[in-house]
């Protein structure tokens, strides 16, 4: 390793311990990210306890950081801006709530087949533009998303404008969750996302979709078909966001039109960076801070957004990596500070 | 040599950017083991040559054939077949470390169509384990010099990005390694590294397309020397030759120096030439 000659004194070579990961990620680090998410979720529940009102609260979160999850893959992970996650989570709503209510079919086929479709949708509309500019991706995925929603007041077998509700209770093959162990799976489903995302951003899927939002053209003559790669990531996230759509609308028991509209979409946006966008973990922690800020604080319910959109601007200037990102920097100071300093023999 | 089947081969190669032709009617072929330097003033259409071989863009018309394959479409599948590149502005994630840089021209053929990187995709979510591909860029790595591959990218010297897009190319284990301008920004050391590359890719038999304006060092380094002027190919030869021939003073001094004849001042040794624009 040592190229330079340096003059220092020969260090004892240690042998690294085994490591399931080349040592050379870049963001935050995956270590123990799992078990502070788990350790968090916890503690929300046990705050939730089974106040109602906090758990819709939770199931809200719960629904949110999904959906920032969603957008995570193509927007901060391959660099594609879509605005229709309002209509993808709309279609994994109504996905379960027309089976549900439609159908003898089981419930968790709604769960299946709604990602399913929202990740054909999100291919059909990267087709349209993927000969243009990401301005017209944006374009193009509002354009879709108020149509479809307009679609939904309009259309009679989504019951307008009234939407859909009273459904069949859950049943995953003969087991019948109680609503208190619906909420804990709600915010499990998050962790396990979050914790499964983390591990496609550090593998060579997930440095392959990187280098394509910084450089396209070296990422296609190493060999991958960018703009294919591209709708991948955009299809994952769309049934990320049709999930959050699904656990929204099972857990509510109703989906109007305008359940997920084109505001919450904007919110989610900016949830990783307030967060940070070194982990998707970040996006979670950022959805958290939206749900706090703009529902749970009643001295600040009307002003809420305003709250989030002036904290946006503090974070980006304060720290710009977020504040998972901030907490990192923190920690690796922190760590320098208390670590002695190597190379100096007793 | 002689008799041994061309590596790549291309002919009739043009390309025009609306009104202005880039390229008219190029010829290029290269031997297994051959390097092959491209030489010519700003504008002269080596990058787009390079270009149109790898796929970034696509030429007008033209044939182009690698190992006896036809090679057309887009930059992915010609890298499928065999061709690696680097850029003349290095196209590196910045974001990203110097590590993952180097791995994902290892990995990017793993993605090559729509089904493997979905396949990719769920073994990088549920399968972690050290692969042998990380195992392959370090010693990659080791082989360039490239230390601290926790870096981010973003952070090293020019001459530095231009190693490490070297190496990522490296990593494809290419057939024809197009090299565009490796040395513009390198210090000595740089230099010397990406010439004991190029010389151990040669030893493997492989091909090279170096690309430099620095035309003693081109030539010093490679087998046979293309010299480009205006789209076209106006000189294909020995290297010794090609600095003492009379389009080399044309393209690079005019007229004026070829007609001042062997009076010139003008010496393929000269200083001057070590700095051609």
């Amino acid at each position: 390793m040592t190229m330079n000659g340096s003059s220092s004194p020969a260090p004892v070579e240690v042998a690294p311990p085994p490591r399931h990961r080349p040592p050379w990620p870049s963001g935050l680090q995956a270590n123990g990210s799992l078990g502070l998410g788990v350790l968090a979720a916890i503690g929300l529940l046990v705050w939730v306890g089974v106040n109602g009102y906090k758990q819709t609260l939770l199931v809200t979160a719960a629904t949110y950081a999904l959906i920032a999850l969603g957008m995570y893959v193509p927007f901060v992970l391959a660099g594609s801006l879509s605005l229709a996650y309002g209509a993808y989570a709309s279609i994994g709503g109504y996905a379960v709530a027309l089976i549900s209510t439609e159908t003898g079919l089981p419930l968790w086929f709604g769960w299946l087949i709604g990602p399913v479709i929202a990740a054909v949708a999100a291919v059909v509309l990267g087709l349209a533009t993927r000969r243009l500019s990401g301005f017209y991706l944006v374009a193009v995925t509002l354009l879709f998303s108020e149509a479809f929603q307009n679609y939904l007041s309009n259309a009679s077998f989504t019951g307008g404008n009234a939407g859909l509700a009273s459904f069949r209770s859950l049943d995953v093959f003969g087991w019948h969750p109680s609503n208190e162990q619906l909420i804990i799976a709600s915010a499990a489903v998050v962790c396990v996302v979050a914790f499964l995302l983390n591990r496609l951003r550090l593998s060579p899927w997930g440095i392959v979709v990187r280098s394509m939002r910084e450089v396209p053209s070296a990422v296609e003559a190493a060999g991958t078909r960018v703009p294919i790669l591209n709708l991948v990531a955009l299809a994952m996230g769309a049934g990320i966001g049709a999930l959050a759509g699904a656990l929204f609308t099972q857990m509510s028991g109703s989906i109007q039109p305008n359940t997920f509209t084109l505001n919450l979409v904007f919110l989610a946006i900016f949830m990783p960076i307030i967060g940070g966008t070194g982990t998707p973990w970040g996006a979670v922690l950022g959805a958290l801070i939206v749900v706090e800020l703009t529902l749970n604080l009643p001295s600040l319910h009307t002003s809420g957004t305003l709250l989030v959109s002036l904290g946006v601007l503090l974070i980006m200037l304060v720290a710009p990596r977020g504040v998972l990102g901030y907490l990192d920097t923190g920690r690796k100071e922190l760590m320098r500070a208390l670590t002695p300093t190597k190379g100096t023999d007793g | 040599m002689a008799d041994q089947p061309l590596l790549l081969e291309g002919s009739g190669l043009k390309k025009r950017y609306g009104g202005v032709v880039a390229l008219s009617d190029v010829s290029i072929r290269l031997a297994p083991g051959e390097i092959l330097g491209l030489v010519g003033p700003n504008g002269a259409g080596k990058t787009t040559l390079v270009d149109c071989i790898s796929g970034t863009q696509s030429a007008n018309s033209g044939v182009l054939t690698l190992k006896g394959a036809r090679l057309s479409g887009p930059a992915s599948r010609r890298a499928k077949l065999g061709l690696a590149r680097t850029f003349q502005y290095p196209q590196l994630a910045q974001d990203l470390t110097v590590g993952e840089n180097l791995l994902l021209g290892r990995v990017a053929m793993q993605h090559g169509s729509w089904w493997r990187m979905i396949l990719q995709s769920i073994r990088g979510t549920f399968w972690v384990g050290r692969s042998s591909d990380a195992t392959v860029v370090e010693a990659i790595a080791e082989e360039l010099q490239i230390t601290r591959l926790d870096r981010l990218a973003g952070d090293l010297t020019l001459g530095e990005q231009r190693l490490l897009e070297v190496g990522r190319a490296l990593g494809q284990d290419p057939v024809v390694l197009l090299l565009d301008e490796p040395f513009a920004g390198s210090d000595a050391n740089g230099v010397a590294g990406i010439i004991d590359v190029i010389r151990t890719v040669q030893r493997r038999g492989h091909g090279i397309i170096l690309v430099d304006h620095n035309v003693d060092l081109v030539s010093s380094l490679v087998d046979r020397i293309m010299l480009l002027d205006r789209g076209q190919v106006v000189f294909d030869g020995d290297p010794a030759q090609c600095i003492a021939s009379p389009e080399m003073q044309r393209v690079y001094f005019g007229a004026a120096a070829l007609e001042a004849g062997a009076d010139s001042e003008i010496r393929p040794d000269d200083e001057v030439l070590r700095h051609v624009p």
